[in-house]
């Protein structure tokens, strides 16, 4: 991560990563930084919270109880709200995720051209079941709603990276890249 | 080449230099003649000279609704208070992705639309929504804002015209409903993404209170255009209602799967038969929704149609955002229509009670249908639930869920008919 | 005149004409003519989201049914209510509230106070289209008295709206979305706030019930009587329920002047715990140096022979500033036969409370609700009530207060000491003449709050033994000994006070109605 990002896209950076710390420090450092240069682009605090989540989902994984407290003091909300907006979003993650969580497109779009096969095949080849993690903690595999590149059947995201035209029998590949 | 197909049909304006990598950097993006009609906005035209061009071009909204462009920012108020350009790019319908390629190929051509607009309305804030699950186009993006601020085009004073705009990318974290403008203003504003209720509109009372156009990225894409070349060489395409060229998303059972920009005037047919190739071979055409999955099925015999916005209505659909999905003779179409109404199932805010029980009780049914557990009552029940669905909420999305169910129901029923009659499905091979 | 000055406008609603101002909703003008729309979301002390859908009226020429909660009338605009377009709209509403709703009225504790099966009901959507399973999400706790029912929810969000606007505290959240969203606090963790109850009293359904009330009666078998809570100086108007003699829970009632919709959790719990302990339940007097229980006949008799021997050194008091305005009076008037010497009352404070969302209303520092009537009818607020009263050598009256830290030899030295109570109290052992009272959900009567409020509270329970009003047993003594006709009711007290004391002046007990009226140049006293 690049300690230097512009202020405009400060509060814009991919949440999922496959480097993740539960423990990690939140808002220290860079992260300051960049917590600052959020709150700088809105009138007010309670608009930075997107941004803010998704900064502590970047860090840790995933918003644990804890995570939404911190941000609700430094925002200046309540916890309760923070949790509120946060699980309006299906990217806020409320319970731990694997390393790679692996977002399956089960949109109109994908579902035509056999994204169903896809995810079997991702569930067979990680061992894992449907929005659980792997044992082994590698794998996260979700199915989500379009992901807006209907015409790239089947679209994979694995963390901050997309495959498009993945294919059942993609998977094996595509899992052995992501080592 | 148009993305990742070109034909030779296609009038390319917005999607000229889709597929040029060297057209993503803001050098390459200067080399293609960018940031000229930015140039000339702020060097020789007043605001609203910039406003009345984009009216009389009649560029309407591409993100669905079809508003004129140009008339919604003219309901800006002229008074003191801090003004918000917000630009759409939560680009969610199913079978749309048009403004992830521009994003994605030409980020500069949608910051120099957000910069012009901004000045036409004379914003001192962009910000620019993009939602969450676009990873690598937000990369993108993100880049191009910072050469943007660098070479003096955002900022204090761009072009030394004393114009200021600060932009801001704002991503969001995976809610459909956030692509309604006031769902996103909510969501802007550190909320649920939950709609507002109209009026206030956005240009009254829009984000932070304060007044607000909210536009779509193809339709900001578009401005620069207008700008540099006149409202009436974008006339030379479309139609009077209707006019210039608009980026179709194709998907689902097509030979060439992919974005095709053509004037508003084009046949659909052509669309999906010549450019995209029709369906893949040995199959046939089942049925084409021609406007994202919320808008209206069409057969595959009624296609033969213009794409303009009165065109598509006229042959019983509509326009909407422009993504056309195509199924061939091998689509089971209940399960089509589950798997959409389970998306808005999924995606319905749950504010209003319609919406939050409609769309999951529609799709228990689809799914037990499906299961083989279906009733004759579950037709007339399903276009029921559906009609109490209709024109109750406030926002559109509950009548979104109604619409794959009833146009299926219309010109479908044979195919649920099938699954509860016999348990089996007309879906070939 | 605030609203005049607005324009109005005139609308027909349900074929009825009405000029209501500017900015009206139709749910409001539809009020004005006594047609109430169903509806969930609304509540008039909260903001009107619109979401609930129950409230769609036909607007002629609208091409879609309008939300009357939140759509403004606007001149000749035709509005119905009841037309098969509004009907079907309502029927929808409800039809989809009742999905997944696990329809357990039988086990339910707002079962004949819940608006859903009301408008379920009216609308005649008794029976569902519905064989789909039903979505079961559970139960859990949100304060620490407060259980929410998730599965009977319906999402109107007024408890949400209540804490975020009125409470000012948003604790209280919808939690996830669409079918799935349910209301929750933060994870974990339960939520403390003094007005936190009404959140119960806001639910239109059986999602949140109060565990102290829960399965205690069923709506329908409680008695309802228009009070006044006792717990502070503030005079929340309330609603006592009843039942068996025994109240078992306080609701408000509404009063835009002095508590809005609200009251806290401090009143609701002391209104249920008023009169706990033991009772004086018959009038007791000294014979042979022992009390021995009697009739009211020989109590008043003995009374009244003690007063008439004028025993000497004037009389004092210990009253209780939990004392109606009439009961205080007769005490005032039975001691200015006498003499006046002077008569104390103490108050128990604690931390204020103010409403933010509404701050006119605030649990009081002041526990007591009728501390401003004492002060008017001359007795004085003491730290230490025992100091004047305990020594007095002429006669000592107390009134409700049940002298707990008195001194052991406490009105020993009276010539005559009467207590009037309705609570037992080890120091009244050496008086002279015991009289027992009902608590204020026993009789009728009225407090000043601590504004100068004047507040009728209605009689709710049958008082034990022969327990009856001071003013009503001892104006009978007042009588004999000249102090002007006796009381026949609670009314009749109110005027002779009334006519005493001048800041009561203009005030009636049938006047002020179940409102309230403010006393005579009352200016809302400074809030300590």
């Amino acid at each position: 991560m690049s300690d230097a990002l512009h202020a405009a896209v400060a509060g814009a950076q991919p949440s999922q990563r496959a480097e993740k710390n539960p423990d990690a420090p939140l808002f220290e450092g860079a992260y300051k930084d960049r917590f600052e240069q959020i709150l700088g682009c809105y009138p007010n605090k309670r608009a930075a919270l997107l941004p803010v989540l998704n900064m502590a989902q970047e860090l840790r994984g995933w918003l644990s109880p804890e995570t939404i407290k911190r941000v609700a003091e430094l925002l200046e909300l309540t916890p309760a709200y923070v949790r509120s907006v946060a699980s309006f979003y299906t990217m806020f993650s409320p319970r731990p995720v694997g390393r790679h969580v692996i977002q399956v497109c089960a949109g109109i779009g994908c579902d035509l051209c056999g994204a169903e096969d896809v995810v079997e095949k991702l569930l067979e080849a990680t061992g894992s079941r449907l929005g659980e993690m792997s044992k082994d903690g590698k794998y996260t595999v979700v199915e989500v709603e379009c992901l807006g590149a209907c015409g790239f059947p089947t679209v994979v995201q694995v963390n901050d990276r997309v495959f498009e035209n993945v294919q059942a029998e993609d998977v094996e590949g595509l899992l052995k890249e992501l080592d | 080449m148009a993305y990742p197909y070109a034909h030779p049909r296609e009038s390319r304006v917005l999607s000229k230099h889709f597929g040029e990598r060297d057209a993503i950097g803001i050098d390459g993006w200067i080399e293609r003649g960018g940031y000229k009609a930015l140039e000339k906005a702020l060097g020789s035209m007043s605001p609203d000279e910039v406003t009345e061009v984009v009216k009389g071009s009649g560029l309407r909204g591409r993100g669905g609704a079809g508003f004129p462009a140009g008339l919604k920012w003219s309901f800006m108020p002229k008074d003191d208070r801090p003004r918000y350009l917000t630009c759409n790019a939560d680009e969610s319908e199913p079978g749309t992705f048009k403004d992830r390629e521009i994003m994605r190929w030409t980020p500069h051509q949608l910051l120099e639309g957000c910069i012009i607009a901004g000045y036409a309305i004379q914003a001192q804030h962009c910000y620019v929504y993009i939602r969450g699950e676009f990873v690598d186009i937000v990369r993108i993006l993100n880049g191009a804002v910072a050469e943007a601020y660098e070479r003096g085009y955002l900022g204090k004073n761009i072009l030394g015209s004393g114009f200021d705009l600060e932009l801001t990318v704002h991503l969001g974290a995976g809610a459909y409903i956030a692509g309604e403008e006031t769902g996103l203003l909510n969501s802007l504003e550190g909320r649920r993404a939950e709609p507002r209720i109209k009026p206030p509109f956005p240009a009254q009372r829009g984000a932070f209170d304060m007044p607000t156009t909210v536009n779509n990225v193809e339709t900001l894409a578009s401005v620069p255009h207008i700008v540099l070349n006149g409202a009436d060489w974008y006339r030379q395409w479309g139609t009077e209602k209707s006019p210039g060229t608009k980026l179709f998303s194709c998907c689902g059972h097509l030979q060439r799967r992919g974005n095709y920009e053509v004037p508003l005037d084009f046949n659909l047919k052509d669309l999906v038969y010549d450019l995209c190739g029709g369906p893949p071979e040995g199959r046939q055409l089942l049925a084409v929704i021609p406007g994202g999955s919320s808008v209206p099925i069409m057969k595959a015999d009624e296609i033969d149609c213009e794409v303009s916005y009165e065109g598509i209505e006229a042959a019983g659909s509509m326009l909407g955002s422009g993504g056309v999905i195509a199924m061939d003779d091998s689509t089971c179409m209940l399960r089509a229509v589950r798997k959409m109404v389970e998306f808005y199932a999924h995606e319905s805010c749950g504010q209003c009670t319609n919406c939050r029980e409609g769309t999951a009780w529609l799709a228990k049914i689809l799914q037990r249908i499906e299961r083989g557990a279906g009733r004759e009552e579950d037709i007339p029940l399903l276009l029921d639930i559906s009609s109490n669905m209709v024109g109750k909420t406030i926002c559109p999305l509950s009548d979104s869920a109604a619409v794959p169910v009833v146009s299926s129901i219309q010109k479908f029923e044979h195919e649920y008919m099938a699954h509860i009659r016999d348990n089996t499905c007309t879906a070939v091979g | 005149m605030e609203r005049e000055k607005q324009a109005l406008v005139t609308v027909t609603i349900d074929g009825m004409p009405v000029s209501v101002p500017e900015g009206t909703t139709i749910l409001e003008a539809a009020e004005r003519l006594g047609v109430v729309i169903p509806r969930y979301c609304y509540h008039p002390g909260l903001s009107a989201p619109a979401v609930c859908r129950m409230c769609l009226v036909e607007v002629e020429g609208a091409p879609k049914p309008a939300p009357s909660c939140d759509q403004q009338v606007q001149d000749r605009m035709i509005i119905h209510t009841a037309s098969p377009e509004a009907r079907k709209a309502r029927r929808a509403a409800v039809e989809f509230l009742l999905v997944n709703h696990p329809l357990d009225c039988p086990i339910c504790d707002a079962a004949g106070q819940c608006e859903l099966q009301d408008y379920a009901f009216e609308t005649g959507q008794l029976d569902t289209r519905n064989i789909e399973p039903k979505a079961v999400l559970g139960r859990g706790k949100v304060t620490p008295d407060i259980v929410y029912f998730a599965d009977r929810c319906i999402l109107c969000t007024r408890c949400v709206r209540f804490m975020d606007e009125v409470a000012q505290e948003p604790v209280l959240q919808v939690i996830s979305r669409g079918h799935r969203g349910y209301i929750d606090t933060m994870t974990g963790e339960l939520f403390e706030h003094p007005f936190s109850m009404n959140i119960v009293d806001v639910c239109p359904v059986g999602a949140l019930v109060n565990e102290d009330f829960l399965f205690k009666a069923r709506a329908w078998d409680l008695d309802q009587t228009a009070s006044i809570c006792p717990g502070c100086s503030q005079g929340c108007n309330i609603v006592l329920g009843t039942k068996e003699n025994r109240v078992l829970r306080a609701k408000p009632r509404p009063n835009s002047e002095v508590n809005s919709f609200w009251m806290c959790d401090h009143g609701r719990k002391a209104v249920v715990n008023w009169g706990a302990g033991e009772r004086v339940e018959v009038p007791m007097a000294r014979q042979d140096g022992r009390l021995t229980a009697v009739d009211w006949a020989r109590a008043l008799d003995a009374l009244t022979e003690a007063l008439r021997g004028q025993p000497g050194g004037g009389a004092r008091a210990i009253v209780s500033a939990g004392a109606s305005n009439e009961s205080l009076y007769t005490i005032r008037k039975l001691m200015d036969l006498v003499g006046f010497e002077g008569g104390q009352f103490r108050i128990t404070t604690g931390r204020e409370h103010v409403l933010r969302g509404f701050p006119k209303l605030a649990l009081r520092k002041d526990r007591a609700p009728n501390g401003r009537g004492a002060g008017l009818l001359g007795f004085e607020r003491a730290d230490n009530v025992f100091e004047a009263a305990g020594q007095h050598t002429g006669v000592l009256f107390v009134l409700e207060d049940t002298l707990e830290g008195a001194p052991e030899d406490f009105g020993a030295d009276a010539a005559l000491f009467v207590y009037v109570g309705s609570m037992m109290s080890h120091a009244a052992r050496v008086a002279h003449i015991v009289l027992p009272s009902p608590t204020f959900a026993e009789m009728e009567g009225t407090f000043t709050s601590f504004e100068g409020r004047v507040q009728r509270f209605d009689q709710a329970l049958r008082p034990p033994g022969v327990a009856r009003p001071i003013w009503l047993t001892t104006s009978v003594v007042l009588e004999r000994l000249g102090g002007g006709p006796a009381f026949r009711s609670a009314g009749a007290a109110f005027a002779s006070l009334a006519a005493d004391f001048s800041e009561y002046d203009g005030l009636s007990y049938e006047g002020m109605g179940l409102r309230g009226a403010a006393i005579a140049g009352a200016r809302p006293a400074a809030v300590p």
